[in-house]
């Protein structure tokens, strides 16, 4: 049985000019792509094709030169800033390369950010981080600051900190670059169990082979195209 | 507490060093701002004391039009009461009458226009401290008819000392040619230029009979309990004499150049208020926006969470206003610590006294701070340090999620 299509991509073009010379460079080029809610997605593609433009796009951070992203039912073109602020608030998840997590807001505090900026009042939510920071043998680090963390660390603590918004997408760019194989590989396997245990989709960029092996559905991205 | 609020606190503990030097600038921004008007409100102070103590007291009265053209024809008949009904009205110290008029002054070898005052000696010591200011012989006493009081300028221009005789020359109220000799029993050095080179002081009794005036006199000078009080009293003043017949003035009004000049004082003040101002407002200025362009990628972060960007601007003014809270703290402690302390043992400025003198300034300045000024010292330095975070603060609303994380 076919499941809905919680991303919906139409000939989605993205150009940049720059900005001195004017030359226009093609980021992405016509891509037209489904995503399947609960899907678990792998963009991979080498250095400069696109991924994070894409990515960017798909999060309402950015907007495309021309075609259309819709999330749900939502078509992203319509929505003003503030009403992509919101959409990301409550529907999507963010990691990023690195250095993800407010500095002066320990673990638990990073945590809860997004909740707390959802105006889930801070009790309720507590104890169920608290849950999660211990199956994630993060517990003991719980008042630590971003600094006192490995890379890896600050990663699993910025995956809690997107799904506990409860979010319908997370999207992560690179979200393994800068850590090792085996500790990459871990938190690609926390995420699908997130994934799994919580229905949310998961979107992930990457150019690690060992990463793109977990994922369930593999885009690859060649200049701006799928190939 | 409220995350904004802990980031933004945080953020200031973060970089313990850069804010103590920006709460420290703020601070001692503040702290020499108080210090600055309390010293010179002093001085101002010591200033009118001083000027009204040494012969113009506080209020005058006078026949209307007096002030503007003295003549003897403007005299008031029988002061006494006047004078008892001004005694027992509350927050006045003293009042005397006096006889105020032109005269010209001549030894056997030069002469000079002078200003003659003729003055009840024991009355007059109630209001004014030129009796203090004798430096040769003694100040006139009750009787000394036939004694003569003179600045010392005036004591060198007509080359005479103490027991010798100085002639004076006016025209009577009758209109008649008036002339008397008087033994000079005193010379007074007020440091003041117009009273050491122009007064001569007789008694009251010896002024009327010299100028024909019967028991008239000139003027009555009133002496309130504190300078803040000489406004009030000249309204009741006012209401106890009929104001077509009398003019009632304060020392602002007959000396319109004293007072203009406190006034320069306080534009002065308010010009050195505003350079602080500057000050400050650059110091926080510049914690505010380092911390804002280092944290780029944080901001982009927390926009691209969705982080509205008004709470970003609340994050950042509250920054600065911890800074200026701490600051103003500081200042108004350190402020007010030295304006008690310097308010007790005064600042002594003999170095320059000389100069200072002859702006009826002493030697010792002694700070007063008005409960006023402070609390709107405090609240502008306040003030101006939560506006100036507002160029910083909106800059980090604004920034573009996407650029933000990639600047690292
Ligand atoms: N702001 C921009 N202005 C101009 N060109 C840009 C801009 N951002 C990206 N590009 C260009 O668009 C192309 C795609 O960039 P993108 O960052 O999406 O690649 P990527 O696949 O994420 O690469 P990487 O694996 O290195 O992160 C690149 O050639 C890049 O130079
Ligand atoms: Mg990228």
């Amino acid at each position: 049985m076919q499941r809905p299509y919680i991303i919906t991509i139409n000939n989605l073009s993205k150009v940049y000019t720059e900005k001195y010379s004017n030359i226009q460079y093609k980021a992405l080029d016509n891509i037209n792509l489904n995503i399947e809610e609960g899907d678990f997605t792998a963009i991979a593609g080498p250095s400069g094709s696109g991924k994070t433009t894409l990515l960017n796009i798909i999060g309402a951070l950015d907007k495309p030169t021309s075609g259309e992203v819709m999330i749900e039912n939502t078509p992203l073109s319509t929505l003003t800033a503030t009403e992509s602020a919101q959409l990301r608030l409550k529907n999507i998840g963010f990691v990023f390369q690195a250095y993800n997590l407010i500095p002066t807001l320990n673990s638990l505090e990073n945590a809860e950010y997004v909740a707390l900026l959802q105006g889930v009042p801070q009790n309720r939510r507590r104890n169920e981080i608290l849950q999660i920071l211990k199956e994630l043998r993060l517990d003991n680090l719980a008042n630590r600051k971003p600094s006192e963390l490995s890379a890896g660390q600050q990663q699993r603590v910025a995956v809690v900190r997107a799904i506990l918004g409860r979010p319908k997408i997370v999207l992560a760019d690179e979200p393994t670059a800068n850590l090792d194989s085996k500790t990459g590989a871990e938190l690609i396997e926390l995420m699908k169990t997130m994934s799994q245990n919580l229905g949310i989709t998961f979107i992930f960029a990457t150019h690690d082979k060992m990463v793109m092996e977990k994922a369930k559905t593999l885009i690859q991205l060649h200049d701006g195209k799928i190939i | 507490m409220n995350t904004f609020t802990k980031i933004g606190w945080r953020n200031i503990t973060r970089n313990i060093y850069r804010s103590s030097i920006t709460i420290a600038a703020v601070a001692v921004g503040l702290a020499s701002l108080i210090f600055l008007k309390s010293f010179i409100d002093g001085a101002d102070r010591q200033m009118v004391e001083n000027y009204t103590d040494l012969l113009i007291g506080h209020i005058q009265i006078h026949k209307a039009g007096f002030q503007k053209n003295m003549g003897l024809e403007k005299s008031i008949s029988g002061p006494e009461a006047l004078i008892s009904s001004f005694k027992s009205t509350p927050g006045i110290r003293y009042a005397v009458a006096r006889i105020k008029d032109f005269a010209l002054a001549s030894s056997p070898e030069s002469s000079s226009g002078i200003m003659l005052f003729g003055i009840d000696p024991t009355a007059e010591t109630k209001i004014s401290i030129l009796h203090k200011r004798i430096r040769q012989g003694r100040f006139l006493e009750k009787d000394d008819d036939d004694k003569i009081v003179i600045g010392r300028s005036l004591a060198d221009h007509l080359k005479v000392a103490t027991g010798d005789k100085v002639v004076l020359m006016s025209q009577g109220a009758d209109g008649s040619m008036a002339a008397a000799a008087y033994e000079v029993c005193g010379i007074v050095e007020a440091g003041a230029e117009e009273i050491d080179k122009g007064l001569a002081l007789i008694t009251l009794k010896a002024a009327q009979e010299l100028l024909v005036m019967g028991n008239k006199v000139s003027e009555i000078v009133v002496k309130a309990d504190s300078l803040e009080k000489i406004d009030d009293i000249k309204e009741i003043l006012k209401s106890k004499v009929n104001t077509n017949k009398f003019e009632v003035l304060t020392w602002k009004e007959i000396s319109p150049m004293t007072y203009q000049w406190l006034q320069f004082d306080q534009v002065f003040t308010g010009l050195i208020l505003f350079i602080v101002l500057l000050v400050v407002a650059a110091g926080i200025l510049n914690t505010v926006l380092m911390g804002v362009l280092e944290r780029t990628r944080e901001f982009g972060i927390m926009l691209a969470l969705g982080t509205k960007p008004s709470q970003i601007t609340k994050m950042v003014t509250m920054e600065s206003l911890f800074l200026g809270l701490f600051g103003v703290l500081i200042g108004s402690v350190a402020g007010l610590g030295l304006v008690i302390f310097f308010g007790k043992i005064g600042i002594n400025l003999s170095a320059i006294s000389s100069a200072l003198n002859s702006f009826y300034i002493g030697s010792v300045i002694y700070p007063r701070l008005d409960a006023m000024s402070f609390c709107l010292y405090a609240a502008i330095v306040l003030l101006v340090s939560m506006l100036v975070s507002i160029f910083p603060a909106k800059k980090a609303s604004r920034l573009s999620p996407i650029e933000a994380i990639r600047h690292i």
